[in-house]
């Protein structure tokens, strides 16, 4: 899922032009970016970070900045938690 | 009266330890994620929790739509 502080509306539209189909998610308030600790406090919105969160709700594995940009390392932590259930 | 004492020091280190709990900083791996209710692009509600016992969930915060972040 994707997350950023940006409108449900404005999501909508990014969400068409570039095809996604899992949830883009809106937090307007910026209450759950405070909350994993990752709002800009230069400008108002999400330093870009990616989490890879298990089926318990605990945190696997953590991207920020330049790091997330590749979507490899999240993959793999993915796949390695695929791998754990298969055991 | 050392009864007391005990007791007091216990609830000074209680009172210390939520203190710190809730300056815990950064979230790192290990830590239960914060969960959430928000609207997707469809104006449908989702949480962390619906998901508890059912999938992995991928949580990519980017920085503003049609920014190519």
């Amino acid at each position: 899922m994707g997350v950023s502080v940006d409108s449900q509306f404005a999501n909508k539209a990014y969400a068409d032009q570039i095809g996604v189909t899992f949830p883009l998610l809106s937090d307007f308030t910026r209450e759950i970016t405070t909350k994993y600790g990752i709002l800009n406090d230069k400008f108002p919105v999400a330093h870009r970070t990616t989490f890879v969160i298990d089926k318990n709700g605990v945190i696997q594995h953590i991207d920020r900045e330049a790091e997330a940009l590749d979507p490899n390392n999240a993959h793999a932590a993915c796949s390695l938690l695929e791998h754990r259930k298969e055991q | 009266m050392q009864t007391r004492l005990r007791m007091m020091a216990g609830a000074v280190l209680l009172a210390l330890a939520s203190t710190l709990a809730a300056q815990a900083g950064p979230l790192k791996v290990g830590d239960k994620a914060p969960d959430f209710t928000l609207p997707d692009q469809n104006g449908n509600k989702v949480s962390l929790a619906q998901y508890l016992g059912k999938k992995n969930v991928v949580l990519a915060f980017y920085v503003l739509a049609f920014t190519g972040g």
